[in-house]
């Protein structure tokens, strides 16, 4: 492996969901709620599961013959119903493609809640990009936002 | 207590070294070489550093002026490429407050019999207490004094 090129890239996702701050808070704090929502349907939940500061976050999953994904997260700030921050690593089989620092910001809103995530990524080695990486973002959160609308 | 709010912001400093990427790397990656430059304002109390320079491991460093607040820092390495790169996120508290959430990315590159050091930051900075500006300063100062560490 020779090339160890870095790639700087950073995306924010708003969304208005209508529903109050507690109900989708509760969807990114209860392991419960948020393996229905984020990369499965309650079928694949976290390893580990730490959400406060300095707490952990781990999972894997495996696209059907596909390469395996680790998600590790280090939570750095939370303050409840307001925001969260975090780091994590990404790897493919075993290599690091990312590492980034995500925050995501909760207030409340007519008729429920406007979310706004906002991520700075390192995209290492090639294995990886910032435009890949909005995308499968933004899958996520029309995610979270069907699982609210069917809770 | 102050209104909750997060400003993202992010800087680039850039240096060259006289000396080669193992030498400047080797001035992150050893702790009693990093402990030589890595410090607040002379007239600080001298920090209390610790530091496990791994994939996973811990990196912490707190101080201030007499009499003013504690400072500190908490970092976490995430990627090491010996002589080539170092990522880490950190925390920045303020008398026990969060002030700051920042991922950093340092590469050193070859530049003739020298190095090209590319320092990025990229932060979150919480609640009023700090600015991207004031940051970029701070660190700008560390490589000053990384620079004159490399030269003695």
């Amino acid at each position: 492996m020779s090339d160890h090129s870095v790639a700087h890239g950073t995306f924010v996702v708003e969304r208005t969901y209508p529903h109050p701050v507690e109900k989708v808070w509760a969807a990114w704090s209860d392991p419960k709620l948020k393996s229905q929502w984020f990369g499965g349907n309650g079928d694949n939940p976290p390893k580990v599961f730490e959400f406060k500061p300095g707490g952990r976050e781990s999972s894997a999953g495996t696209i059907p013959d596909g390469p395996t994904y680790n998600f590790d997260v280090t939570y750095q700030d939370i303050v409840p119903l307001s925001r969260i921050l975090y780091s994590y690593d990404m790897h493919m089989d075993g290599r690091k493609i990312s590492v980034s620092l995500a925050a995501i910001e909760f207030w409340p809103a007519t008729g429920g809640t406007k979310m706004k995530l906002t991520e700075y990524g390192l995209f290492l080695d090639g294995l990886d990009t910032v435009a890949q990486r909005q995308e499968g973002t933004i899958g996520l959160m029309n995610q979270l936002g069907a699982f609210l609308d069917r809770q | 207590m102050k209104p909750r709010t997060v400003t993202h912001a992010s800087f680039t400093l850039e240096r060259h070294f006289r000396q080669p990427p193992s030498r400047v790397f080797g001035a992150f990656a050893d702790t009693p070489a990093k402990q030589a430059w890595f410090h607040g304002p002379d007239d600080w109390a001298r920090d209390v550093h610790t530091m496990d320079f791994r994939v996973g491991g811990m990196e912490t460093s707190s101080g201030g002026s007499p009499g003013g607040p504690v400072s500190s820092f908490r970092a976490r390495y995430q990627d090491i490429v010996p002589d080539q790169r170092i990522v880490y996120s950190y925390d920045m508290d303020l008398n026990g407050d969060r002030i700051s959430v920042s991922l950093t990315t340092i590469e050193f590159k070859p530049d003739g019999a020298g190095t090209r050091l590319v320092f990025t930051e990229q932060g979150a900075y919480l609640d009023g207490w700090d600015n991207p500006a004031l940051r970029e300063e701070g660190t700008a100062q560390l490589l000053d004094q990384l620079a004159s560490f490399l030269d003695t």
